[in-house]
């Protein structure tokens, strides 16, 4: 039995650890620590239409001394014609903010709106969080331009939007839209009016923005731009949990909206 | 019953009859010293366990607050402000520009770890449409919140708070919304 000075000692000696620790353990301020991914899913059920490639994205700021600041992200995308989406992400930011200790995580999403189901992977636990979600198609099937109508913004009052015509970039004809919103002096406390600039390449053949840039004084710069398209059809595997995967129920997250 | 038995009865009755007997002095301390040193080793005993609890306990705090387990701020999710909306309306807004375009809404189904439903982020609201999000899960202090422009107020929990953030395919937040 351990007599009664040592476990003075080891009581003390817990009490001094417990004073050494931070207050507030976690990431510090701007930064977040990345815990898991929760689900993935598609904005339209896109059939007929499959593709992979590569996506990079720049984050870049300029604060008011000067001081730049880049954050860059990569992923891997794919798409089948029945609609299921797999994207891999390497993780290390999100727009401004970056991981702590510049951490990255390497998650892989899967959408498949045929089962309803979301699977997110993690590579290194190797488990699978799989997570069903319901959705509402809308009757009147996919249109093209569906989704390179901008933000919220771009048919506001304070928004002009300007056609750029037609380019091939990355081996897909795409079709440019810019789109300037101005926030008017003094809306936000500004002194001069702040001009958004969101500027938008559509695929009208596979259905998806290939890039876009947004040049946004308050926050930062972002670009995102596919690379390395192909247009084959991917393989069924990457749409599919490999094995060895310990399953991790997410619950049911989405259900038919009731709009 | 035997013999011996019948004598061992009636020695045993014999000796319950008997006055009691007070211990010789020497016997007596004996006994005296042998209670006073139990007694001793007793409050010891209790003493030391005392310390030893209290040692675990410190280090079962300590490990707590060293581990993984974030500390949930519900301070945090009441001071975000106003309600926030839903999830369907933080992603699907860009497309109800147009009624003909086609439209998958998702509506969150509350968990009875959510705290509030995503509050669509301010410099959201220039991004492009989003064709694939991601949700993702992550620790952050309330003030990463504020830099991410979600209106807290200012007697908000330093604590570390999850939260789930919804992102578009550029990797840009379109949203967010806190576990409880």
């Amino acid at each position: 039995m351990l007599s009664s000075r040592s476990i003075v000692l080891l009581a003390l000696a817990g009490v001094c650890a417990f004073a050494q620790l931070p207050r507030h353990p976690g990431p510090p301020p701007g930064d977040f620590a990345f815990m898991r991914g929760e689900f993935g899913f598609a904005g339209k059920l896109v059939t007929g239409a499959p593709y992979s490639a590569q996506v990079s994205r720049t984050f870049t700021q300029t604060l008011a001394d000067g001081t730049h600041i880049q954050r860059s992200s990569t992923a891997t995308v794919a798409r089948d014609s029945q609609g299921r989406t797999r994207n891999e992400e390497t993780m290390s930011s999100m727009g401004r903010l970056g991981a702590a200790n510049g951490a990255s995580r390497t998650t892989v999403f899967i959408h498949d709106p045929v089962a309803s189901m979301s699977y997110v992977l993690d590579s290194n636990a190797k488990t699978v969080r799989q997570t069903q979600i319901t959705a509402s198609q809308h009757p009147h099937g996919p249109r093209p331009n569906a989704a390179a109508t901008g933000g919220p913004r771009a048919h506001s009052a304070n928004a002009a939007t300007e056609d750029l015509g037609t380019q091939v970039i990355q081996g897909v004809n795409a079709t440019g839209k810019r789109v300037t919103h101005t926030v008017a002096a003094g809306v936000e406390g500004n002194d001069r009016a702040i001009q958004v600039v969101t500027e938008t390449w559509y695929s009208p053949d596979l259905q998806l923005v290939v890039v876009s840039k947004t040049s946004d004084p308050r926050f930062g710069d972002s670009v995102y731009q596919l690379t390395n398209i192909t247009r084959a059809e991917p393989d069924p595997t990457l749409f599919t949990v490999p094995s060895g995967y310990t399953l991790l129920q997410g619950g049911r997250r989405g259900s038919p909206a009731a709009q | 019953m035997s013999e011996n038995e019948l004598d061992l009865l009636e020695e045993l009755r014999a000796l319950a009859a008997a006055e009691p007997q007070a211990p010789s002095l020497a016997v007596e301390q004996k006994l005296l010293a042998n209670f006073r040193a139990r007694s001793v080793r007793r409050r010891r005993l209790v003493w030391e366990s005392a310390v030893g609890a209290f040692a675990v306990a410190a280090a079962v705090v300590t490990l707590f607050l060293s581990g993984p387990a974030p500390k949930r701020s519900n301070a945090v999710a009441q001071a975000i402000q106003p309600a926030a909306p839903d999830i369907h309306q933080a992603i699907a807004e860009p497309q109800q520009q147009d009624s003909d375009l086609p439209q998958t809404r998702f509506a969150v189904v509350r968990t009875d770890d959510v705290a509030s439903s995503f509050y669509p982020l301010p410099e959201a609201a220039d991004l492009p449409a989003i064709e694939t999000a991601m949700v993702v899960r992550v620790e952050m202090p309330a003030s990463s919140l504020q830099f991410m422009g979600v209106p807290l107020g200012e007697d908000v929990s330093a604590d570390p708070v999850e939260a789930d953030v919804l992102l578009g395919q550029d990797g840009l937040a379109r949203g967010v919304r806190l576990i409880q």
